[in-house]
């Protein structure tokens, strides 16, 4: 019988206000928060804004390419402009700090934490993000426009000499400061799951979107500062007329090695907690915990180690890497995150499984990145890699692990948390009409460009001719992407109904079977998260105390059992 | 769930992946020409002398991928289908967590599969890379935005410049394009070079790409074998008409090619007219003319 | 603490053979991603080397044992701000700042003054005032 805790002895009410709370109050009341619930909204409320401003230049690019010849841009420059500040929003002001906001909301929840180890800081680091976001996106407002050099930035493309509007300026500057604040909001994350954990709470009791979260955020300590130097190295040599990219002296591989060595730790950054994220959800929807808890905590850390082993597989055309070594390490990332497949079809295996729209969105990731893995796989071959390497066969490939992941599963975590945060659910049919035209929207779209990407389009392209043969699917490639865009629209609906006629939740657990701790305290959780704690004996604590009929489970005595087993049961 | 007999994948794993090779190519017997080629541009299997190993591998690659992936979505759609929550459903199944012997045959296949197509994969790249002696050496020098190729073939240097293309979205380009000329069946060496930004040099149908980066070169060593005409694109951005750097590729009998050196300038365009804007700088001031 | 520690020092048994492998393949001669593998050894051993210290130093805590009870960390557990404005107005200086790098020194001077007021201002926030120890 599970009994509860007081950590104080006040369980007072506090007084309801007589009078409203004026706008500005409001305001205020948000720009000055150190609450960590509070700054995880404004994390992600802004991250999905710039998702949208990146999906709209989406659909321009989309457009543009509807047919051979330049029917709505003024100019090719204006295109390059397009995909480079598509890429940079998507994966810098959307993917990452959405990232910083599901952890900043959840994760102190799930650790029974009362917020997070730095709480200014953490304030500190959303500002920083919002305002360098907005620095390096303000090239815009330039006259000679945003920056046009593509993402990555390659020298010496993004020197003065070949780009010389200030948009260059602002982009590097701009993102610097935005990565100033990644580096600390990771700080932050590891300081409290290291030092603020409940009683009992023991690094092999805590859920997996915690494991994520903290194995994230070393990542995020041995990718972001690389970018930081690289970015300070291009700033030093647009501003202060420095040399350290010239190519006399090997800058443009500099440049590379320097990026990738960041680039691709980012990508598993913006990975990993998406995954923590399906994780949380295939066991409530399966009523069966975590398969093979253990084995998915290593597979994780061996994907997030690995990854900082792999950079230059982005760069085998440049005749100037190790190809053995990087095709080799790259493949070898296949083994783990298939072990993390085959652990999320476990949980579901022999489970009493339910769709509702979390669950939706959790398979649809799984069907979609699985996909992406495949196409992975065959890139990592440097051979294979040499003839679609920079065609849409890549654009095709990275659409697939990165939008079925942290879209899909950003889709499956508002749904989930949609009730712990807001105090009102969903409606679930808006929400399977959003899954499945977003679904057929995004296959639409991308499928077709791996063969285009095979017959030979490369990317970044802003046209191209008649004789190629790609107008065809370059259109079916288009209309669905408006699809796509206006899967969006359902969405908006039903957050706006909603709010304003949806029913409260009464219960702490609105799925019924909800296992980490935030599902032990009310929606939306008080001031700082629990008014009592339940005795937390194993990594479903909220599901022993909703569900004491599930028995007592113990920790398997086999030394290898307890080594690569379950997460820690109860021992009393 | 009972655990599956086989613990040891060690053993035959490289076979394994060879039979199911074997079947999934076999299967491809049945489809179109360029399907059986996984939709690569290569119209015929040996284009250039490295195109057929390409092709092989990417098409046994492709075959082992998606037998995996339907495997996957197999178990996916089967726990959808077979473990939904039935309507009078009450209560909760078996909170199975763990199963060590799964756990390590799903970690230990995958293992194998990765180290046969690694070892596939890195003799494949040996022998597209390895330099080879050639009659006919091709210094291509990218530019924002067209291509030079100077020919130095027996004795003989010449050299062509090219000049941007010019979209216009309706057909008739192509034949504009800068072309370059290669003597079918014999040995070519590229000398990659970039005179400003990174290029990249990709003729779709050789199935190989490279790129061209400032301050290095860079080499291809392939044996075109197949008379035609081909396409080719740059493939890294390079500024703001990268999509109009497009070149043809004309593979043609010798006396062809001969008879079209014949008609180009003598001499040779190399690093001397590349953009070295630090350089420049640095130096003093010409007058226009000198 | 100890299983934290490890997380990081079992950085150091992937990291260091890693980089010693490249650089041998790579004849030592690609001075970015060589040295870069040796330094996030060094940053995994740095900071595994602090926790597991610090773990020895601190011992097992309620959170680490298997029979942790919630009121054994009752009380103080750390010092939460319940709110402020420091946040926003380093965020700004610092935005003004780094604003002045891409576009103009005379505006990095201005980030550079407001942004030393910021810091002030935050770490003597909770000596005066309303919330002052």
């Amino acid at each position: 019988m599970t009994t509860y805790e007081y950590a104080t002895d006040e369980t007072r009410e506090i007084a309801p206000r007589v009078v409203p709370v004026s706008k500005g109050r409001i305001i205020v009341n948000w720009i000055t928060s150190t609450d960590h619930k509070t700054i995880g909204y404004m994390y992600l409320i802004a991250s999905f804004m710039f998702f949208c401003i990146g999906g709209v230049m989406a659909l321009l690019i989309r457009a543009e390419l509807f047919e051979p010849g330049m029917q709505l841009l003024q100019t090719k420059e204006q295109y390059n402009q397009l995909f480079t500040m598509h890429g940079t929003i998507m994966l810098l002001m959307f993917a990452t700090p959405l990232f910083a906001g599901f952890a900043n909301v959840i994760m102190p929840l799930q650790i029974g934490a009362p917020d997070v180890a730095f709480p200014r800081l953490n304030a500190l680091a959303f500002w920083l993000f919002l305002f360098g976001s907005t620095i390096a996106v303000a090239g815009y407002i330039t006259p000679q426009g945003a920056a046009s050099f593509g993402w990555f930035a390659y020298a010496p493309l993004s020197n003065t000499t070949f780009s010389p509007g200030v948009g260059g300026d602002l982009w590097v500057f701009g993102l610097a400061l935005s990565g100033f604040g990644t580096i600390l909001g990771a700080v932050n994350f590891i300081t409290t799951i290291i030092c603020l954990r409940a009683p009992g709470m023991t690094m092999w009791r805590m859920p997996i979107f915690t494991w994520n979260t903290l194995i994230t955020g070393i990542l995020v300590l041995m990718a972001f500062p690389p970018l930081a130097a690289a970015l300070f190295a291009l700033g030093a040599d647009r501003r202060f007329g420095a040399h350290i990219f010239d190519p006399e002296a090997g800058g443009p591989i500099l440049w590379q090695h320097l990026f990738w060595f960041f680039g691709h730790p980012e990508v598993y950054i913006i990975a990993l907690p998406f995954f923590g994220i399906v994780s949380e959800i295939f066991p409530v929807f399966s009523r069966k915990p975590i398969f093979g808890y253990k084995g998915l905590v290593f597979a994780t850390i061996a994907i997030a180690a690995l990854s900082v082993a792999v950079w230059a597989h982005h760069m085998y055309v440049t005749g100037s890497v190790l190809l053995p070594f990087f095709g080799f390490m790259t493949m070898l990332i296949a083994v783990p995150t298939g072990v993390k497949f085959f652990n999320w079809i476990g949980t579901m295996w022999r489970g009493s499984i339910t769709f509702e729209t979390p669950m939706l969105w959790s398979i649809g990731f799984m069907a979609t990145f699985l996909f992406g893995g495949l196409t992975g796989i065959i890139l990592s071959a440097p051979p294979l890699d040499f003839h679609v390497s920079d065609t849409y066969f890549v654009v095709a490939h990275f659409h697939y692990v990165v939008f079925g992941t942290v879209v899909f599963a950003m889709f499956a975590g508002f749904y989930f948390w949609w009730p712990k945060w807001t105090g009102k659910m969903l409606n679930e049919r808006f929400g399977k009409i959003h899954f499945w035209l977003l679904f057929i929207g995004f296959h639409g779209t991308f499928l077709i460009q791996h063969w285009l990407g095979v017959m030979g389009m490369p990317r970044r392209y802003a046209d191209y001719m008649p004789e190629d043969g790609f107008t065809a699917m370059n259109q079916f490639s288009t209309v669905f992407a408006f699809v796509l865009g206006m899967s969006m629209i359902p969405f908006f609906w039903n957050v706006w109904i909603t709010h304003r006629h949806g029913k409260k939740v009464e219960v702490d657990d609105p799925w019924g079977f909800g296992a980490s701790l935030e599902w032990a305290t009310s929606c939306p959780p008080p001031r700082h998260n629990f008014h009592s704690i339940p005795r937390i004996r194993s990594e479903r604590p909220a599901l022993d105390l909703h569900h004491p009929e599930l028995g007592a489970r113990s920790t398997p005595t086999t030394t290898v059992a307890k080594v690569f087993g379950p997460a820690d049961q109860k021992d009393k | 769930m009972s655990s599956l007999d086989r613990t040891s994948s060690s053993r035959g794993g490289r076979a394994k992946v060879l039979a199911i090779a074997g079947a999934g190519a076999l299967l491809l017997t049945g489809c179109s020409e360029q399907v059986q080629r996984g939709w690569l541009p290569n119209a015929e299997r040996d284009i250039t002398n490295h195109t057929g190993s390409i092709q092989d591998l990417w098409v046994n690659s492709w075959i082992v991928v998606l037998l995996v992936g339907l495997l996957t979505w197999g178990l996916i759609i089967w726990c959808i289908v077979a473990y939904r929550r039935r309507k009078n459903d009450t209560g909760y199944p078996r909170q199975l967590s763990y199963n060590l012997p799964i756990e390590i045959f799903y970690t230990a296949v995958p293992l194998m599969l990765i180290l046969t197509f690694f070892a596939f994969s890195d003799s494949t790249e040996r022998a597209i890379n390895t330099p080879v002696d050639s009659e006919l050496v091709v210094d291509v020098r990218a530019k924002q935005w067209a291509w030079d190729f100077n020919y130095s073939y027996q004795g003989q240097e010449k050299y062509f410049a090219g000049t941007q293309a010019h979209l216009t979205g309706e057909e008739g380009v192509e034949e504009t394009l800068p072309t370059l000329y290669l003597p079918v069946g014999k040995s070519v060496t590229f000398e990659l070079n970039s005179r400003d930004v990174i290029h990249s040099f990709w003729v779709p149908a050789f199935l190989q790409k490279l790129d061209m980066i400032p301050g290095k070169t860079n080499h291809i060593y392939l044996t075109p074998q197949v008379e035609g005409t081909y396409q080719g694109k740059c493939a890294e951005l390079c500024g703001e008409y990268h999509s109009e750097m497009l070149f043809n590729v004309e593979v043609v009998s010798e006396q062809e090619f001969l008879a079209h050196l014949d008609t180009l300038n003598d001499g040779h365009i190399g690093e001397e007219y590349d953009r070295k804007p630090g350089e420049v700088a640095r130096n003093e001031i010409h007058g226009e003319g000198e | 603490m100890k299983i934290e520690s490890w997380l990081f020092l079992g950085g150091i048994f992937f990291f260091l053979p890693v980089a010693l492998v490249y650089g041998y393949m790579t004849n030592w001669d690609e001075w970015v991603g060589m040295p870069a593998l040796f330094m996030v050894t060094g940053l995994s051993a740095m900071i595994g080397f602090y926790l597991y210290y610090t773990a020895r130093r601190v011992g097992p805590r309620p959170e680490d044992r298997l029979d942790g009870e919630i009121h054994e960390n009752a009380g103080v557990v750390g010092a939460f701000s319940p709110w402020s404005w420091w946040p926003i107005v380093l965020a700004t200086a610092a935005a003004i700042g780094f604003l002045g790098l891409a576009v103009g020194f005379w505006v990095l001077y201005i980030g550079a003054g407001l942004a030393v007021i910021a810091v002030i201002g935050w770490t003597y926030e909770y000596s005066r005032g309303d919330h002052a120890h």
